[in-house]
């Protein structure tokens, strides 16, 4: 059990997210950065997809009700522990009556906490995300408040995590060759380019060749983007079609917006391009004001980046398990 | 082999998909989207349900979302040769037969006029009709569940009478209130959340189409016959 | 005797294997009874030594040893080149360095309050379970 001391607001539980329902209107949702969930999971010993709480809004305080293991993942900032100073994408054991307190983050938009045993919310057409939009799942569909008292999953099975804690060389850092950023520090976001990219002028280089700016009109079902607006040649009248995170659509105003974790499920704007699954977690680790280039990928590069994230994962997983049950012995 | 019953339907089909071909576009690594050629009417929606059906059962799909008159297929892993995607998808399409879903028939009580009617006034306008004929031909219709798709167990009904076409408003309501009956362009449907919505309300109905706690969540499914019983009509 | 019996070969080969798996160059692993290495050569194939435990010697100034075999970092991220300047007082729970194991990093902790003098590893080296790392003097 742990209790929400502080939040801000648009903090929920997520997890993966809930495929399989985008045929009956139901968005996936999930966290917008499943590659800290992972991690995060694996480090306090959960399977990899277990519920955490997302935080976008700090500060933020809940206090432990149980002695649990926990990590903090996807963000640059440190967390505290009774004021400790503590590393993310680190797992620690927290004693009963500890408060863990996240504050605003340098750079980063989302911190993930996990919890040893996973956050208990009741399991909702398969998966404990928060659908803000419908309503249901995750903390009875609304956003986490002070005083909200939610369970976590028994920790039985799970090794012990080392007292001075156990963690990993972040994503961004350990794969650093497969997400490059521009010599300008921009965000270099790959997409392809997507069903209407033909209806804008010279190869969609309007789009292709700026630098966007994420507006403050974003949230978790989309990012709108600011720069000069880009305008199909010619107005098409589109039927309504499924769409999944990572489209970019372009409405009449010609600003994009990139659906993201909680897109709908449907659309009917132009696409001019949808960026990579593999660079979905990274556009969702970007704050508003962030400055992003879209760059052109391709099949081949997409699969390259997205082996080297599932070994990244495996490799983790083995080496975390080894770790823990070396030390375990040896104790 | 082609059913004796209906082969002239089935060659016109033939010949106007070899006229124009359906379109297969990507977004991202692992979505592609196959539009069907021809008009938005039942006989193309019959064959994306064909499709579907087809689509699902590959062992490389992750999931699928029948559209209107298309259908996004999600891969599970990113293709290694999209064009070995698009090839099989075209050539499902070509295959596919107008199947006729037997769907359940849905009657839902609606409260014609009245407070959520917000967009009545505008519908008699556009059409020089009375609000009296706006709702009659509104509910003596017969409508089809196209697909689900917008909003949790939103279905998107066809069938619409065309003097009751509206388009949808540019500048969307800001709050409309989950139960609204409403018409964009010529589709209708019930409002399954309250929030924005560009579609316009003629309507309320009281009826609750979806529950995530269900097995089944939502209440409609593709190819469901929709009748709306007028329980009340306040003008 | 610990929980795991390190004599056996099926143990051996068990951590063999793992470590084989994860990209691990080598474990030392010490029991009351001995101590094992297991060191894997880039062929893959392991060699592995056993011995009696050597006298402690001399325990004054305090020693800080790798909890694990691994390669020892100073910093959490690499690429950071943050060396903090010595001698420097630090307490019992101050993390000072970090052994990584594949993508996996273990915290080194003080364990003591003191005044850390000397850094005994190099950086980014790989160092055997025991080595030392740091050297603390205790305030009395």
């Amino acid at each position: 059990m742990i209790e929400i001391v502080e939040t801000g607001p648009f903090n929920t539980v997520q997890d993966l997210g809930r495929p399989g329902y985008r045929d009956i209107g139901v968005s996936a949702s999930g966290a917008m950065d499943p590659l800290a969930v992972k991690i995060g999971n694996i480090l306090v010993g959960n399977a990899e997809g277990a519920a955490v709480l997302e935080i976008q809004t700090f500060p933020f305080r809940l206090i432990f009700k149980r002695r649990s293991a926990f990590v903090v993942s996807g963000t640059d900032g440190n967390p505290l522990l009774d004021g400790i100073e503590l590393l993310p994408w680190y797992a620690y054991n927290a004693e009963v009556g500890q408060v863990l307190e996240l504050k605003q983050p340098p750079k980063l938009a989302r911190a993930y906490v996990a919890i040893g045993g996973g956050v208990d919310v009741p399991c909702i057409m398969g998966s404990r995300s928060t659908s803000l939009r419908g309503n249901f799942g995750g903390n009875a569909g609304r956003p986490l408040e002070k005083g909200d008292r939610i369970t976590v999953g028994e920790e039985a099975g799970i090794l012990p995590i080392p007292a001075s804690g156990l963690g990993v060389v972040e994503p961004a850092v350990a794969l650093r060759a497969f997400f490059p950023r521009s010599a300008e520090g921009s965000l270099l976001i790959r997409a392809l380019p997507a069903g209407e990219h033909r209806l804008f002028a010279g190869d969609g280089e309007a789009f292709w060749g700026q630098t966007w700016r994420i507006s403050s009109r974003s949230d978790r079902t989309g990012y709108r983007l600011s720069g000069d607006p880009v305008v199909p040649m010619e107005t098409v009248e589109m039927r309504s079609h499924g769409v999944v995170p990572g489209v970019i659509q372009v409405p009449p105003g010609g600003e994009p917006i990139v659906q993201m974790s909680d897109a709908n499920t449907a659309g009917g704007y132009p696409k001019i391009a949808g960026v990579i699954e593999c660079d979905l977690w990274r556009l969702g680790q970007a704050r508003i004001g962030t400055r992003l280039q879209f760059v052109r990928s391709s099949y081949a590069e997409a699969r390259a980046i997205e082996q080297a994230v599932a070994s990244y994962i495996e490799d983790v997983r083995r080496t975390s398990g080894l770790i823990k049950r070396a030390l375990k012995a040896m104790a | 082999m082609i059913a004796p019953s209906n082969s002239h339907a089935l060659q016109r089909e033939i010949l106007s998909s070899t006229k124009a071909r359906a379109r297969v576009s990507s977004i991202g690594a692992r979505s592609f989207l196959l539009e069907a050629p021809g008009d938005f009417d039942l006989a193309a929606q019959r064959r994306i349900w064909a499709l579907s059906q087809q689509v699902k059962g590959w062992s490389d799909i992750a999931e699928i979302i029948p559209g209107m008159t298309n259908i996004l297929a999600i891969l599970k892993e990113t293709p290694e040769d999209p064009d070995v995607v698009v090839d099989r998808l075209l050539e499902a399409w070509d295959n596919a037969r107008s199947i006729d879903l037997k769907g359940k028939t849905i009657e839902i009580p609606v409260h014609y006029g009245g407070q959520h009617a917000t967009d009545l006034p505008a519908l008699c306008d556009l059409s020089g009709l009375s609000d009296r004929d706006v709702v009659r031909i509104h509910h003596e219709a017969t409508y089809r569940v196209f697909a689900l798709g917008s909003a949790p167990g939103f279905g998107y009904l066809h069938g619409l009478d065309p003097r009751i076409y509206m388009p949808r408003k540019t500048v969307p309501s800001l709050r409309m209130e989950k139960g609204c009956v409403t018409i964009g362009g010529m589709q209708t449907g019930v409002a399954m959340l309250t929030g924005p919505n560009g579609w316009n309300s003629i309507g309320f109905a009281e009826m609750q189409m979806f529950d995530p706690t269900s097995a089944s969540p939502a209440m409609m499914a593709p190819g469901d016959t929709v009748r709306f019983l007028p329980a009340r009509i306040e003008l | 005797m610990s929980a795991i019996d390190f004599s056996d070969p099926a143990t051996i080969a068990f951590l063999t294997d793992a470590l084989t798996a994860a990209g691990v160059a080598g474990l030392e692993i010490s029991a009351p009874s001995g101590q094992l290495r297991i060191v894997v050569s880039s062929a893959g194939e392991a060699k592995i030594g056993s011995n009696r435990s050597a006298q402690p010697g001399s325990v004054s100034p305090v020693l800080v040893r790798a909890p694990l075999a691994g390669y020892f970092c100073v910093a959490h991220r690499s690429g950071s080149a943050e060396v903090s300047s010595l001698p420097r007082a630090i307490c019992a729970t101050d993390v000072l360095g970090f052994i990584r194991v594949g993508p996996v990093l273990l915290p080194v902790s003080a364990g003591r309050s003191g005044t850390v003098t000397k850094l005994l590893a190099e950086a980014d080296a790989m160092v055997g379970y025991g080595a030392p790392l740091f050297e603390i003097e205790v305030q009395s």
